[in-house]
């Protein structure tokens, strides 16, 4: 499975989508199950995927799909 | 970088104590069934133990200290040093509880009294101060009090606050001795994130006046008012799952630390379930290694890690076979620390109930 396969299947694990649904406007602010706790997951099910321990300003940036990526990019893992 | 390694300071003895009273989550009035059963199942927390007004954090340190003192047959007149660690001290400001309690338990004239309002990682505070005064050999003894009643700092319809915390006071008893194990601690603070924890209103930045008690609707059951303390769920979490952890490994890496091998028990702050179980799963701890008490007991603030030793460990810190233990504490300030100790022989009362 290559990055870009195992960052997807996170949130179709988290939010039940499919893997179709995700691009840039996936988000907190357009998608209506989007919450604190569905955040924490991702960052979870991240952290546990990718072998990295976030930092608290990563957490609560990683508001949206693309969000995440960049911040994958930031710790060393290109999508 | 504000790290230590202590040498020549034993770690004698620990006691607590708790108010017998036990609050379920069920019984608070802004959960119904379902609430608290995911509370529970969630949060972890399923009881804590809340005492009266009338009781103070010194009151239970109090006692822990009276049993912890005759069980190691320790003279009053020789303690040294009194550490006082609480957020919730008897007087506010003024006097420190320290002083108190070195009158209330008949130690010397001559004993060094000093508070200490450090919140969660409190335990770890008082240790890191007391055992590198205790190090040099120019005193010989000292008694650290830890406790709190961090429920009544708040608003009692605040829901994201009422149902973390319990009561609970303990003791910790240090000794000069050249042949101790070394203590290690590493600490580490962000004064940038104050204010996911704090308390408003009360200091001298915003005195007290009729406005502090000017209650708001914050939403999902927060209600409080200025002079209450608060809590930022998702700030204090997000801190609470990413600094410690990383903390932990990287003093494990410097240390040459084997997580399996070298190290017995895991003494997490028992802030909540989900906190301790992400801490856990992150550095791929082993689960038979980390206690808990939360489920019992809540968040006892600076008590939780000497409350996890006498209600978790009780039986194993008695023997006479090292116990390599290391404790991660986070909270206020915010603050966050790590802490090794190699301990044996210690006297571990039961725990009081009063």
């Amino acid at each position: 499975m290559n990055n870009l396969e195992k960052y997807n299947n996170i949130f179709v694990e988290v939010f039940g989508v499919d893997a179709a649904q995700l691009g840039d406007n996936f988000s907190k602010e357009t998608v209506s199950q989007w919450d604190s706790v569905h955040q924490l997951n991702i960052i979870s099910m991240i952290e546990e995927s990718f072998d990295l321990m976030l930092d608290p300003e990563d957490i609560m940036a990683c508001t949206s799909y693309h969000a995440g990526k960049e911040i994958l990019s930031k710790n060393g893992i290109e999508i | 970088m504000a790290c230590w390694n202590i040498q020549n300071v034993r770690f004698a003895g620990v006691s607590a104590c708790v108010p017998k009273h036990i609050v379920r989550t069920e019984e608070f009035p802004f959960f119904d069934h379902e609430g608290a059963e995911t509370f529970n199942n969630t949060v972890g927390i399923r009881e804590r133990r809340l005492g009266p007004d009338s009781l103070c954090a010194s009151d239970m340190c109090q006692a822990a200290a009276e049993k912890l003192l005759a069980e190691l047959g320790w003279e009053r007149e020789s303690i040294d040093m009194l550490v006082f660690e609480s957020v919730t001290a008897d007087y506010h400001p003024t006097p420190p509880t320290s002083c108190l309690l070195q009158d209330r338990l008949g130690l010397s004239e001559n004993c060094f009294c000093l508070d200490l309002p450090m919140g969660c990682c409190g335990c770890m505070y008082a240790i890191n101060v007391a055992g590198n005064m205790l190090s040099s050999g120019n005193i010989k003894r000292a008694l650290l009090l830890v406790g709190d009643t961090a429920l009544r700092m708040g608003s009692m319809q605040d829901k994201s606050r009422v149902p973390l915390f319990g009561d609970c006071g303990t003791a910790v008893a240090l000794e000069y001795d050249p042949a101790a194990e070394p203590i290690l601690i590493d600490f580490h603070t962000q004064g940038s994130e104050h204010a996911a924890l704090m308390t408003p209103h009360g200091g001298f930045r915003h005195p007290i006046t009729p406005e502090s008690f000017i209650q708001e609707d914050f939403g999902n059951g927060i209600i409080r008012a200025p002079k209450d303390t608060l809590i930022d769920g998702m700030a204090v979490f997000t801190f609470a799952i990413s600094k410690p952890a990383k903390a932990v490994a990287r003093l494990m890496e410097e240390m040459g630390i084997d997580k399996d091998q070298d190290i017995d028990y895991y003494l997490i702050h028992q802030a909540n379930k989900m906190i301790v179980d992400r801490l856990v799963k992150k550095l791929k701890l082993p689960v038979e290694k980390v206690p808990y008490n939360l489920e019992q007991f809540g968040n006892t603030g600076g008590a939780s890690i000497p409350g996890l030793m006498v209600t978790r460990l009780r039986d194993q810190l008695q023997q006479d076979r090292p116990n390599r233990l290391l404790c991660s504490s986070f909270g206020l300030g915010l603050s966050w620390g790590t802490m090794v100790l190699n301990i044996k022989n210690v006297v571990v009362p039961e725990l009081i109930e009063i």
